[in-house]
């Protein structure tokens, strides 16, 4: 009997090693299997870029390169809360990623970052917030175009102008009234 | 008688004969051309006078009447601001590919419909009208168009009084009590956009009751334009447009450029990454207007129509009653 | 040859005949345009009442028979800048017998151009709108300045010129007219007796206008053509809308001068002094015009047909083809083609040819501007149908109306104002019977005079 039990122990142990092994190497991106480390900015203003990184590797210690993540903006408007794409990016041989951000609105940012693995039925997620503070105001309403040179000032003068030269022909009809009083002289000889 | 020449005329002693002699004709009256000369110096004077201000008499009257230059927008309230006190900037993203005209629910397009019934728009404006729009391979989509809300307007550039202006927010607005119906923004809109009241305009009694601003356009005033506001009041409290809320494929999303974010009243986006990602487009973009309402290339495929069903049903006036005097008419 | 006293006295006579009679038919002409011109007030009454509705206009096609009409007579307007200051500062002496009614025709025609811009509005009551908050920046202000100013400069160069013929008057109707004339005569006048100071002053004042009024002009129809030409609808966006409208002012303006001087040829006896040689003169300016117009025509024409862009294609063919063929073609053919084709056959060149292209031109040129008005709305912006317009009778009354009133204007100016300019013509053929000038016109002067 003993004898039975060694002689099946050995390969059975090997067949639970190798599965187990074939497990690890299928899932690795099991939660608690994996190390997510995200590197935010403390503080930040509204029009300014910033860096969201963040850090994916094995459990020990091996980074995940190639990866694609997915970042998440919890925003919420009219009334309606909900989440919005922000950027995705592919991790590179140091396991990071990281998007480039310019944050739009003030307040609190939370952001979530997921990382579904291909062919994985859950996703991988780490939450990440940050705040802003405002700022300048990004888009102005022009509200019409600006042609330099062509403005009111310029029609007034051409018109001004024009009213000028009226007004010194009104001056030559003073000029005829004025000289109703004053005949020609008898001289019989004017320009004819 | 040449009097021009001086010439002695014939049979009747002017001021000069040949030998020079002054002689003064009673009935002409010399006296009288006297006093009329005073008279027309008095009046050419005073003609000068009156004629050469002219070019500023426009600015006297505004000041003479409010006290200071005009200001570009009137009857509004402060414009609308995010958390950090910046202007909000709205616009439209309008998803064509979950717009089937409401083929899919039946019935008139709803956000027409909506828009008629919160403004109490007379028959026949339709201030978002959806357009069938042929493609160019066969078959069509269905485009609901709102006023542009252009940043360079070519509605406000020809307005004669400025009744029609951009806010700070950039929506363009009309002022129906200082419009003086020259409908020459008619003629500029490139889009087919303004409306005109032709007469009394035909809403129901109800109309009367509201506080008329250029910010909800009700009543309508007879012989003044009118056209789509982007709900600007609305908005700024938080609440979103009668189109937007009405879609039944949620396919018309309103946001604000200044944070980027847009919402069609169940899902929140990044505007520009929506906009960007899904390949937006403006209508007309090259002529220049800048609208601020973006379209998704689609033809209701979304939701489940085929490019080849033609047809949606024709908008509707639901009104029971309208006021005494009015009529409809035709676009 | 008659001595030029008598040649004088005749002319004076038949300037003063209008003022010192009137014939019963006379009254009755101005009865039935008053009539005419109440029955529009009655229309516009209409108007006013129930809106813009009783016209045809809609949103689609929001401008129609009154924004036509209005640009046809600010269009006629020109006659009188043409004629009155080119003319003389070209030094045109045959110009001198029609000058004052050129100048006539101005002043109505801008007062009537200018009314139906505001019976356009949908609120006239709140036409001050445009002096209290007008914007430089739109082309209806430009209009607005540009057809004040013209105004004004007209009334001032109708009046100066008019000074030594209102001195005749005031000397030879003091007595045998009524009061409120003799001091109107007086008035205006303004003392004028002759005397070398104010022959002086008065030739500075007319050298000042003559060249003003021509850049004013100018400017008035380009900012008329400017309110079409400024928006993005594709058969107005085009560069020659601005020279394309002043050439058509003039044309259509002689083409009225030619018409109005006819009547009052006949009605006042002007035989002597507006010959046969003043209308082929002007014929032949119309002609010269019409050329100018069918090339800017092709110009515009032929550069958006050859490359048929969306908008252009239906446009092209809503003009040549389709619903507006009928009226284009006879714009081309009868008022572009038709003159020049009567000017220059032999057996038309006369008065009454000149007379016959006169009409098809102001008919061509009223259909035509109607035309850019409709056509350039009609182009659809959208997928929609394209919609259609055609003037109600409310439009027609309005219009009629309003050239009742333009012709009531001229009769009523004939009655009180002198309507040959006497001192120019009498310098004119003085000038020619001392020294016949050598650069002048080649047809020499006929010294027997004509009927009589």
């Amino acid at each position: 009997m003993y004898q039975t039990i060694r002689r099946v122990a050995g390969p059975a142990l090997a067949i639970l090693a190798a599965g187990a092994m074939t497990v690890m190497l299928a899932v690795p991106a099991i939660a608690s299997h994996l190390v997510v480390r995200t590197s935010f900015p403390s503080a930040a203003t509204v029009g300014e870029g910033v860096s969201l990184a963040v850090n994916l590797g094995t459990p020990d210690g091996a980074p995940l390169v190639g990866a694609t993540v997915t970042y998440y903006l919890h925003m919420s408007f009219a009334g309606v809360e909900g989440e919005g794409v922000i950027g995705r990016a592919v991790t590179d041989d140091v396991g990071i990623g990281a998007i480039h951000y310019l944050p739009r609105a003030a307040g609190l940012h939370e952001v979530r970052i997921e990382y579904r693995a291909p062919g994985a039925a859950t996703v991988e997620e780490v939450l990440g917030t940050f705040d802003v503070a405002g700022g300048e105001q990004l888009v102005r309403s022009a509200g019409g175009p600006d042609i330099p040179g062509i403005n009111p000032g310029l029609l007034m003068a051409v018109l001004g102008g024009v009213w000028l030269i009226l007004l010194s022909v009104a001056f030559r009809l003073v000029g005829i009234a004025r000289a109703s009083g004053r005949a020609d002289p008898p001289a019989g000889a004017g320009p004819r | 008688m040449d009097r021009l020449n001086g010439d002695p005329p014939d049979g009747r002693a002017r001021d000069v004969l040949p030998d020079g002699a002054l002689t003064v004709e009673p009935s002409t009256g010399r006296r009288g051309t006297a006093i009329g000369r005073r008279r027309v110096l008095h009046m050419l004077g005073l003609g000068a006078l009156a004629v050469s201000p002219i070019p500023v008499v426009p600015e006297l009257m505004r000041i003479a009447q409010s006290g200071r230059a005009a200001e570009p927008a009137r009857g509004t309230r402060p414009p609308a601001l995010t958390q950090d006190g910046r202007i909000r900037q709205w616009t439209m993203i309008i998803d064509l590919r979950s717009c089937d005209g409401c083929q899919g629910v039946g019935g008139p397009p709803r956000c027409t419909a909506a828009c008629i019934q919160g403004h109490l728009a007379p028959e026949p404006m339709e201030w978002i009208q959806v357009f069938e729009e042929e493609l160019p391979g066969g078959g069509s989509r269905f485009v609901p168009t709102p006023c542009m809300q252009c940043q360079n307007p070519p509605c406000n550039n020809v307005c004669p009084v400025g009744a029609t202006f951009s806010t700070p927010e950039g929506t363009v607005l009309i002022d129906q009590d200082r419009c003086i119906g020259c409908r020459i923004c008619m003629a500029a809109c490139p889009y087919d956009r303004r409306f005109f009241n032709w007469g009394e305009a035909p809403v129901p009694p109800q109309a009367r009751l509201a506080d008329y601003s250029a910010e909800h356009q009700v009543p309508a005033r007879k012989g003044t334009v009118m056209k789509c506001d982007f709900c600007p009041d609305m908005a700024r409290a938080g609440t979103l447009p009668y189109c937007v809320q009405a879609c039944p494929n949620r396919a018309i999303y309103y946001g604000d450029l200044e944070e980027d974010i847009a919402t069609n009243g169940r899902a929140v986006v990044s505007a520009s990454r929506f906009l960007a990602e899904n390949n937006a487009f403006r209508w007309k973009e090259e002529l220049g207007t800048e609208p601020r309402v973006y379209y998704l290339p689609g033809h209701g495929e979304a939701v489940g129509r085929d490019a080849f069903t033609p047809g949606r049903a024709a908008t509707e006036w639901p009104w029971t009653e309208i006021v005494e005097g009015a009529e409809t008419w035709s676009r | 040859m008659e001595p030029i006293i008598q040649w004088r006295t005749r002319l004076e006579e038949t300037a003063l005949a209008p003022v010192r009679r009137t014939s019963r038919r006379y009254w009755a002409l101005v009865a039935a345009l008053v009539a005419v011109v109440g029955w529009g007030l009655y229309a516009y009454s209409l108007q006013l009442r129930d809106g813009l509705i009783v016209t045809g206009m809609r949103d689609r096609i929001s401008w129609g028979l009154y924004i036509a009409t209005f640009v046809f007579f600010i269009g006629i307007s020109h006659a009188g800048t043409l004629i009155s200051a080119i003319l003389r500062v070209s030094q045109a002496r045959w110009r001198t017998p029609v000058t004052r009614i050129a100048e006539f025709i101005t002043v109505v025609a801008l007062i009537c151009g200018a009314s139906f811009v505001i019976i356009d509005l949908g609120r006239p009551d709140r036409v001050l709108n445009v002096f209290i908050y007008g914007r430089w920046q739109s082309p209806i202000i430009w209009d607005v300045l540009a057809i004040t100013t013209y105004l004004t400069g007209s009334i001032v160069y109708l009046f100066v010129p008019m000074i030594p013929d209102l001195a005749l008057f005031r000397d030879r109707l003091t007595g045998s007219t009524s009061r409120w004339r003799g001091w109107l005569y007086r008035t205006l006048a303004i003392g004028w007796i002759g005397n070398a100071a104010q022959r002086r002053s008065l030739a500075a004042a007319i050298g000042i206008l003559m060249i003003l009024i021509i850049p004013i002009a100018v400017s008035v129809h380009t900012v008329v053509s400017w309110i079409f030409a400024m928006t993005l609808r594709v058969p107005w966006d085009s560069a020659l809308f601005g020279a394309f409208f002043v050439a058509g002012a003039i044309f259509s303006g002689i083409a009225i001068l030619i018409i109005v001087m006819a009547i009052l040829r006949r009605a006042y006896r002007l035989h002597e002094y507006v010959t046969e040689k003043h209308f082929v003169y002007l014929g032949y300016l119309l002609a010269a015009f019409a050329a100018i117009m069918i090339y800017a025509n092709i110009s515009e024409l032929l550069i958006h047909g050859y490359k048929l862009e969306e908008g252009a294609e239906f446009h092209l063919r809503q003009l040549f083809l389709n619903d507006f063929a009928p009226l284009f073609w006879f714009y081309l053919i009868g008022g572009l083609v038709g003159p020049i084709v009567l000017m220059l056959l032999r057996a038309t060149r006369n008065i009454g040819g000149v007379i016959a292209a006169a009409v098809l031109v102001t008919l061509a040129m009223w259909i035509e501007r109607y035309v850019i008005v409709v056509t350039g709305l009609r182009v659809p912006l959208m997928p929609y149908q394209p919609a259609d317009y055609s003037p109600t009778w409310v439009e027609w009354s309005i219009f009629a109306g309003g050239l009742a009133l333009f012709a009531l204007l001229i009769t009523l100016f004939t009655k009180v104002f002198p309507i040959i300019a006497v001192w120019e013509v009498a310098e004119d053929q003085e000038a020619t019977v001392a020294a016949p000038h050598p650069a002048g016109p080649a047809v020499p002067e006929s010294r027997a005079p004509i009927g009589g």
